[in-house]
């Protein structure tokens, strides 16, 4: 049993997941994944050594990914308010409508 | 054998967050790997980091039902049996590696700290800087919704 692997293969699922999901809100799951595989990578590497100072810089890792993720879901509920959707596909082309139809006129 | 199953349960879990048609059942599966991730933890002796990882988790999984619930696209069609014995059959084979495999060589140098020495000798001036950025957003905060009251009048 290695938690480094562990580690690793969530990291992986949640960059494919980011780079692949075309729902905001799962895009924003993959970055939780994320955030969650360095957190598994920090406490449990030092709690198998012993030392607390994994969980002493997890306090402040937490910190971060919960500004990131108040940032995240601001940016998410500004974008589907705007265009009325969270799927970035139909945002896209919604954006590519409009340079169009500006271009036109 | 614990570590193994949860591990296990851990990544099945992320698979279905990630890859379920609908959103409210991504976020349901969300939570236990949030929840497999504080078992893990408080089997290894972190109990600090999982009760962390149980309070940041909460919150996080309920702003993201209630978005879930109000922004998502209603999906067209709802996650077959097969495409749900899919995701659990590749959950169990991504979670192998971790599971069989292991990294070696030795771990560096590392200090003898323990959690409270840790947190107040070497991440102190972190901590107290935490605390005072969140004394000013909730100060900023109350300004706003001071002055928003009195314009409102």
């Amino acid at each position: 049993m290695d938690f480094v692997i562990l580690s690793l293969v969530m990291l992986a699922l949640g960059v494919y997941g980011l780079l692949t999901n075309r729902q905001l809100l799962k895009v924003f799951i993959s970055v939780e994944l994320i955030a969650t595989a360095a957190t598994i990578n920090f406490v449990m590497l030092a709690s198998s050594l012993g030392v607390g100072l994994g969980q002493a810089f997890l306090i402040l890792a937490f910190s971060t990914d919960t500004a990131v993720s108040a940032v995240i879901l601001a940016l998410l509920v500004i974008v589907s308010k705007k265009y009325g959707t969270s799927d970035i596909s139909k945002i896209i082309k919604s954006e590519e409508e409009k340079s169009e139809t500006e271009a036109e006129s | 054998m614990i570590l193994e199953i949860l591990s296990l349960g851990l990544i099945v879990s992320a698979c279905l967050a990630l890859f379920l048609d609908e959103v409210i059942y991504s976020v349901a599966a969300l939570a236990g790997t949030f929840l497999f991730t504080a078992l893990l933890y408080v089997i290894n002796g972190a109990v600090f980091s999982a009760i962390f990882q149980f309070a940041v988790g909460v919150g996080t999984l309920a702003i993201l039902f209630l978005s879930g619930e109000m922004l998502s696209d209603k999906p067209l069609k709802k996650t077959s049996p097969q495409k749900m014995g899919a995701l659990l059959g590749m959950g169990v084979v991504l979670s192998l590696p971790a599971i069989f495999l292991s990294v070696s060589g030795a771990a560096g140098t590392y200090s003898e700290a323990s959690f409270g020495d840790a947190l107040w000798n070497l991440r102190g001036t972190d901590v107290v800087l935490e605390a005072l950025v969140i004394l000013t957003v909730a100060v900023g905060i109350a300004i706003v919704l001071y002055e928003k009251r009195n314009g409102g009048k």
